[in-house]
């Protein structure tokens, strides 16, 4: 085993037809330090420099910076740099020691606290990852009785992969999974949501993971979707593995290649940036997202 | 049965009629007057606390399409009395309620015991939508406020047991009911209130609203305290008479902005910081930045605002997830657990589903049941069992099994009642109480001696809704003597700043209700004149009456530059849109609308006498027209809404508190009616009649801007167009003349501080004056009307018009700016 460096650059840039007087911003895009990943160095670089700007865990345990411009401007530019180290280890699925349908586990997955805060959180439905009947029709195949739980989750992982097509610019980040179930198309949030709440409706534990694939990979390995721009994919939990990692738009368990920055119950919990400004206009968004291995 | 009639209902109590039939002797007193009184004077009770409230502008709103919604809280003249004995209990029962909520909130916002210990279940707390995650951690006290004024409803079932049937804690409605009801109640039965000795309820208000300068987070000798009220609606004046009565400024979401991690007020004379702010908004959506639920309303950058130690909000804006009906059946428990006490007052008997044998015995009797959400999605309205079909029963049922932990089910009490007027005389009314409490500065739980009491309107409807209930008075009988307390001379020792803050919204409202009063009083001169000519005629020949009309009609609406209105009208047509046409803007009725919603929205500015005036001339009005075809009876209505709109005025010159909002009204009234005096000159001189129809035509203009007589006692002479154009322009010490105008708005403006970065509107006005008093001297040496002095007039005209305009603007852009323009 060895450790390997990554160097990441994540730029976030809006371009306002009018002129901004105020904004006010979330940024998450601090990568939490666990599962051996670690950071080297890590800042967040803001033009215009902000009039106000405090740091701080939220209620998931990422860092979140809250920050705000109040003077007149008509471009917002974040630049977030980051090293990471982490091994190169491969991730091997674990099993878990029981089975999906185990009606004994329930009680206690949904009282117990993991990592400070109710596990409850990722087995409620939420925002992107609501509990829609439809998912039903889509789990049916695989509910065999006495399946071990990571075993069908990681099918279920292969199946979003096989039955749905990844299609760049396919929905966006208020896509219902309602219409990518019906579409069977989307990015790496709609598998990401989608397979969340799946999950969620049998009753396993599931979050949403944001964060970085490496872009370039060393040469005669494929070059893997969704390396250009930040990255989604899953955790699932049971008692006796803990959080296992998994991606569904490119079908393998995240390893070295996969740079974690935050979780929470979906998408909104760990937008990269969100923001409130008062002006007037229009907006135009670039993102540009570079992983380069040291 | 008493000699009055009055009877309990079967099988249920009632909390004036012991169980030995005999009166309660806490109502004996009320009894004994009902007795001297008669029927008859019950509903004279009845009457004159509805005109009562009527007139304070409590009961009154704009009728609404929605019958349920029309109708707001009326007020039944009978309070609930309470004995001294009787309350010391529900005291401490209270007290212990709120100090639990305070404890359960500290624990739920921080180190979650009662979850972790599986006290409560955590779903309860997680899957409620006023839990705001990104408030967890944050340690309560210093700065950082729990619960603020928390509201309980309390009822008494038949066998005596006081329940609590809901907590209010987030932003509970009904303190300012609760303190008008008080008032108007006073002014009923004044000589039955001294002779009850009846707790006072003004200490508690300043207690309170010491305590609100007392979480400011750094500790100040005059804090800036606020009231933060997003309704736009009537329905909630009762903030604005809060606002009104203790002189809190109340400010909308979008008054506030938060720069530097701090809040702050868009005020007339600036930003200025703010330091506690006690909300009457809904706490899980105040920030959109950080709200999971979407919200317009929201103020971005308020919660790093309150984590940075800026500002206290009060109450905690997480308070919302223990009003959860989840929480009852685990409160004894928790009550042990967090207090080391026994619950003293239980909630109304709850079985949460997510437990299975509470899912089994709710479906069991289900038909009895009260049914509520767990999570308070707003998705599940609350559902009594026994209104239910067979049908809505099973999709019930459906519901709470596809998803059991998201509800729970409530026996239905058998509520006590309490005596109260009807039409057919004195009926007995099941009746809930709401009351009032908070945790003042060093700890001491302060319970508000009295509350607001709701009861059914008939028998067998709901309480809790404004369109099924009415609300009371409730009279906690003393054991001491009390004294009359004065809250605005104990508010000026306390260290809570009453200062001259005008939010730039509440200013640029007034301005319109200034500007909007004016074109009132204008479009309805013109009716009336209209009305005049017809039903009298001008003496005239019937071709020349007309000729005059049809002048007068296209005069108006040229003054409203909205001449396209008229397209294939009749004059008679015409006439009736200036009547009651809402959509017609040189119309009584629309401009009234607007002056009407204008004071609305600036209400707490208002005192009872101008709310009274308000509802006079909208009121008024609105029912004078509705469904009328002629106007030939409406002059008396028109004189009426002349004289109210007048008193409106007259009685902000008295009344308003604030120096600044004043002034903005009295420009917006000055600046509208300098424009109307330039603009029906220029229409007049742009005429150029001759003979009769010109003399006619100019005392019609007279008329409308009320100086038919002055012209008479100064010029003794038939009206000319020049007089009349050196009358209404230049006549020095006229009060009418654009002369007067211009010296009274230099005077207001100048009250008016200096905006940033910018000169002081103000300035324009001697440039005004400059020109006027010019122009007025050569008008003096001509005295003629040819050719000449018309296009220099008209030059001239022109100039002031866009003079007051760009005044009006800069008004906006210097004090208003962030808020919509309106035209």
């Amino acid at each position: 085993m060895s450790q390997l460096r990554y160097r990441i650059q994540h730029r976030t840039a809006y371009e306002y037809s009018g002129r901004i007087d105020l904004c006010h911003n979330l940024v998450h895009l601090f990568p939490r330090e666990e599962g051996g990943q670690e950071t080297l160095s890590h800042r967040v670089e803001i033009v215009p420099e902000p009039h106000f700007r405090s740091e701080r865990k939220d209620y998931f345990g990422n860092t979140v910076l809250y920050f705000s411009i109040q003077q007149s401007h008509a471009s917002l530019d974040v630049i977030s740099k980051t090293t990471v180290e982490k091994s190169d280890d491969e991730v091997v699925l674990p099993e878990s020691e029981s089975s999906w349908d185990d009606v004994s586990l329930r009680s206690s997955l949904s009282s117990s606290f993991v990592d400070g805060i109710p596990l409850l959180n990722y087995l409620s439905p939420s925002r992107s990852c609501p509990a829609i009947p439809e998912l039903d029709e889509f789990l049916k195949k695989s509910l065999q009785p006495g399946k071990e739980t990571m075993g069908l989750v990681n099918e279920l992982m292969g199946r979003i992969y096989d039955e749905f097509k990844y299609v760049k610019g396919s929905t966006d980040s208020s896509t219902p999974i309602s219409k990518v179930l019906k579409e069977k198309q989307g990015v790496c949030q709609d598998f990401a949501h989608l397979m969340i709440a799946a999950l969620r409706r049998i009753r396993i534990p599931a979050r949403y993971i944001s964060g970085y694939l490496e872009t370039e990979p060393a040469s005669g390995q494929k070059k893997l979707a969704g390396a250009d721009a930040s990255h989604a994919w899953v955790e699932a939990y049971t008692a006796s593995t803990g959080w296992i990692g998994f991606d569904p738009t490119n079908n393998r368990i995240p390893s070295h290649q996969h740079i974690k920055v935050c979780h929470g119950r979906d998408y909104f919990d760990v937008q990269p940036l969100r923001g409130v400004f008062v002006g007037s206009g229009g907006q135009e968004l670039v993102v540009e997202v570079d992983v380069e291995r040291l | 049965m008493l000699d009055c009639g009055y009877k309990a209902l079967n099988g249920r109590r009632d909390e004036a009629i012991a169980l030995d039939d005999n009166i309660e002797p806490e109502w004996q007193d009320l009894f004994e007057s009902i007795s001297r009184h008669k029927i008859e004077g019950l509903q004279e009770w009845r009457q004159d606390a509805a005109r009562i409230s009527r007139e304070r502008g409590l009961a009154y709103r704009p009728a609404s399409t929605d019958p349920g919604q029309a109708e707001g809280w009326s007020l039944d003249p009978i309070p609930w009395f309470i004995s001294a004995e009787r309350w010391a209990e529900l005291d401490a029962g209270i007290a212990q309620r709120i100090r639990l909520a305070g404890a359960l909130l500290a624990d739920v916002y921080g180190a979650q015991n009662v979850l972790k210990k599986g006290i409560i279940p955590n779903g309860i707390i997680l899957n409620h939508q006023g839990f705001v995650r990104s408030l967890h951690n944050l340690p309560l006290g210093s700065g950082v406020v729990g619960l603020g004024l928390s509201a309980f409803d309390l009822v008494r079932d038949s066998s005596g047991q006081t329940f609590v049937v809901n907590d209010r804690l987030d932003c509970p409605f009904g303190l300012g009911l609760a303190l008008e009801n008080r008032t108007i109640i006073n002014k009923v039965l004044p000589r039955l209130f001294r002779r009850c000795g009846v707790r006072r309820i003004g200490g508690f208000f300043t207690d309170w609203f010491n305590h609100l300068g007392q979480c400011a987070p750094v500790a100040k000798t005059e804090p800036l305290v606020v009231i933060l009220d997003d309704s736009e609606h009537k329905d909630d004046s009762e903030i604005s008479f809060l606002a009104n009565y203790c002189g809190i400024t109340r400010v909308h979401p979008s008054d506030l902005t938060v720069r530097d991690g701090r809040v702050w007020i868009r005020a007339l004379r600036g930003l200025v910081p703010v330091d506690v702010i006690w909300k009457t908004t809904h706490g899980n959506t105040m920030d959109s930045l950080e709200s999971d639920i979407v919200s317009i309303r929201g103020i971005a950058g308020i919660f790093e605002s309150i984590r940075s130690g800026n500002v206290a909000v009060s109450s905690h804006p997480g308070s919302e997830v223990l009003q959860s009906p989840g929480l009852y059946p685990f409160l004894p428990t928790v009550c042990r657990e967090l207090l080391g006490e026994d619950l003293l007052i239980p909630s109304v008997l709850t079985w949460w589903c997510g437990d299975s044998n509470s899912l089994s015995h709710v479906i069991a009797n289900l038909s009895k049941m009260v049914i509520k959400s767990v999570g308070n999605t707003r998705r599940v309205k609350t559902q009594y069992g026994r209104m239910l079909s067979k049908e809505e029963l099973a999709e019930l049922k459906a519901k709470i099994m596809a998803n059991p932990e998201d509800f729970v089910g409530q026996e239905e009490l058998n509520i006590s009642s309490i005596p109260t007027v009807r039409p057919e005389g004195l009926l007995p009314r099941s009746a809930v109480l709401r009351s009032f409490s908070f945790v003042d500065s060093s700890g001491v739980v302060q319970v508000m001696p009295g509350g607001l009491a709701r009861v059914t309107k008939f028998e067998g409807a709901i309480v809790s809704t404004p369109a099924m209930g009415e609300s009371k008075d409730v009279w906690v009988r003393s054991l001491r003597e009390e004294t009359p307390y004065s809250i605005a001379s104990v508010l000026s020792h306390s260290n809570l700043r009453v200062p001259d803050i005008v939010p730039s919204r509440t200013g640029e409202n007034l301005f319109w209700t200034g500007r909007y009063a004016e074109r009132v009083a204008v479009a309805a001169r013109f009716a009336s004149r209209l009305i005049d000519c017809r039903s009298r005629g001008l003496s005239g020949t019937k071709g020349f009456e007309d000729r005059h009309e049809a002048l007068l009609i296209q005069s108006l609406f040229t003054l409203f530059d909205c001449t396209s209105f008229l397209k294939k009208k009749t004059a008679d047509e015409s006439l009736m849109a200036i009547i009651k046409e809402t959509t017609c803007p040189a119309g009584i009725m629309f401009n009234l609308e607007r002056f009407y919603f204008a004071t609305q929205a600036a209400r707490e500015e208002w005192s009872p006498a101008s709310i009274l005036a308000i509802g006079s001339c909208y009121d008024g009005w609105k029912n004078a027209v509705e469904g009328i075809d002629s106007y030939f009876r409406l002059e008396a209505d028109l004189d009426s809404l002349q004289l109210h709109l007048t008193a409106f005025l007259g009685l902000n010159l008295d009344s308003m508190t604030r120096d600044l909002g004043w002034a903005l009204l009295d420009a917006g009234r000055r600046i509208e009616r300098a424009k109307t005096v330039c603009g029906l000159l220029s229409i007049l001189i742009k005429g150029d009649l001759a003979g009769d129809m010109n003399t006619i035509f100019n005392e019609s203009i007279l008329y409308f801007m009320d100086s038919v007589r002055t012209y008479q006692s100064t010029y003794l002479d038939k009206p000319v167009t020049c007089l009349t154009t050196l009358l209404l322009l230049g006549l020095p010490d006229y009060p009418r003349s654009v002369f007067g105008l211009l010296d009274r708005l230099s005077f207001v403006v100048k009250k008016l501080p200096v905006p940033n970065h910018q000169n002081h509107p103000g300035d324009l006005i001697p440039v005004m004056q400059d020109r006027l008093s010019k122009f007025v001297v050569r008008l003096n040496q001509m005295r003629t009307c040819d050719d000449f002095v018309r296009s220099e007039t008209l030059v001239f005209l022109e100039e002031m018009l866009e003079l007051l305009d760009t005044l009006s603007d800069e008004l906006t852009t210097s004090y208003f700016s962030h808020a919509l323009k309106q035209t």
